[in-house]
């Protein structure tokens, strides 16, 4: 018992230190309005956009590939807030992007 | 010895292939099947995260686990190994090729609970392959997931064009396209 929980501390110790050293190693400045749309969107993650997922939908979004809305389940005042931040919402380029709704 | 590995690399590709013969695997087959290059990079990705997982688990059953008999620990241990794993190549994902990371979505960190992953490692020491075995096994199973996710990507890519019924549009068709492969894989079953 004392032997598996001192293991398990150990590996996860380990294992923790290594994922740590990699975040540094690997660290990219995030743009932030995909994680606020990501927020901003149902969160069913049903796919129905043909993007894997809400997060797939918002970068898709702030990306350029997605230039209409296709977010089926979500309700018209949030599509319409949606649609209105990335219109006056500059990214890390500081341009904005329009979505035909 | 060498026939014998041959023949288990083709039973891990083909014959008993994790998606179409043992089911498993199925969230990011239908999930990012729709375009071949995220196939692609789901594909690299599990063959990345199945090898270095199977690897570390096979040491980490062998060198510490039975050496403290602490056998029963296998799965908490493995699921552990696993998770650090998948966070370790999302990184490198995001930094060196945010065009896959962005394809791949949520279905990257999902590999996490990808059940092939966990199903080659616990096979690895429940059918006590040696080393030799446990490497064939581990890199064959990855691979003939791959093959299956970007064979089936290319047919659905073909599906977005064919004249299918309304009511069969977009995931319906896709998956009795996945009943029939499953139907022609078992074909191959006479082979070895």
């Amino acid at each position: 018992m004392v032997q598996a929980i001192l293991m398990m501390l150990v590996l996860g110790a380990i294992l923790g230190a290594g994922l740590g050293i990699a975040a540094k190693v690997f660290h990219v400045e995030p743009d932030t309005r995909v994680d606020y749309i990501s927020t901003q969107l149902p969160g069913y993650n049903c796919g129905g956009c043909g993007y894997p997922g809400c997060t797939g939908f918002a970068e898709a979004m702030v990306s350029g590939d997605a230039d209409s809305w296709k977010c089926k389940p979500c309700k018209a005042d949030q599509k319409a807030k949606i649609i209105d931040y990335l219109k006056n919402t500059p990214g890390p380029d500081g341009k904005t992007i329009t979505i035909k709704g | 010895m060498i026939s014998e590995l041959i023949g288990l690399l083709i039973t891990s590709v083909l014959l008993n292939n994790a998606i179409l013969n043992q089911f498993l695997g199925l969230c990011p087959f239908m999930g990012v099947s729709r375009k071949k290059s995220s196939a692609l990079g789901m594909g690299m990705a599990v063959v990345f995260v199945i090898v270095a997982a199977g690897l570390v688990t096979y040491g980490l059953y062998y060198l510490v686990l039975v050496p403290l008999h602490l056998e029963y620990m296998d799965l908490v241990t493995f699921i552990l190994v696993i998770a650090s794993l998948v966070q370790l190549t999302e990184m490198f994902l995001k930094k060196s090729s945010p065009a896959l990371y962005k394809s791949l979505g949520v279905y990257l960190p999902l590999i996490t609970t990808n059940c092939v992953v966990l199903n080659v490692c616990l096979v690895n020491i429940s059918n006590g392959y040696d080393f030799a075995h446990m490497l064939v096994y581990t890199i064959g199973t990855p691979l003939g997931f791959a093959l299956v996710l970007y064979i089936f990507s290319c047919i659905r890519e073909r599906l977005d064009t064919a004249d299918v019924p309304a009511s069969f549009v977009g995931n319906p068709v896709a998956l009795i396209v996945a009943g029939l492969m499953a139907m022609a894989f078992s074909g191959l079953a006479g082979i070895i």
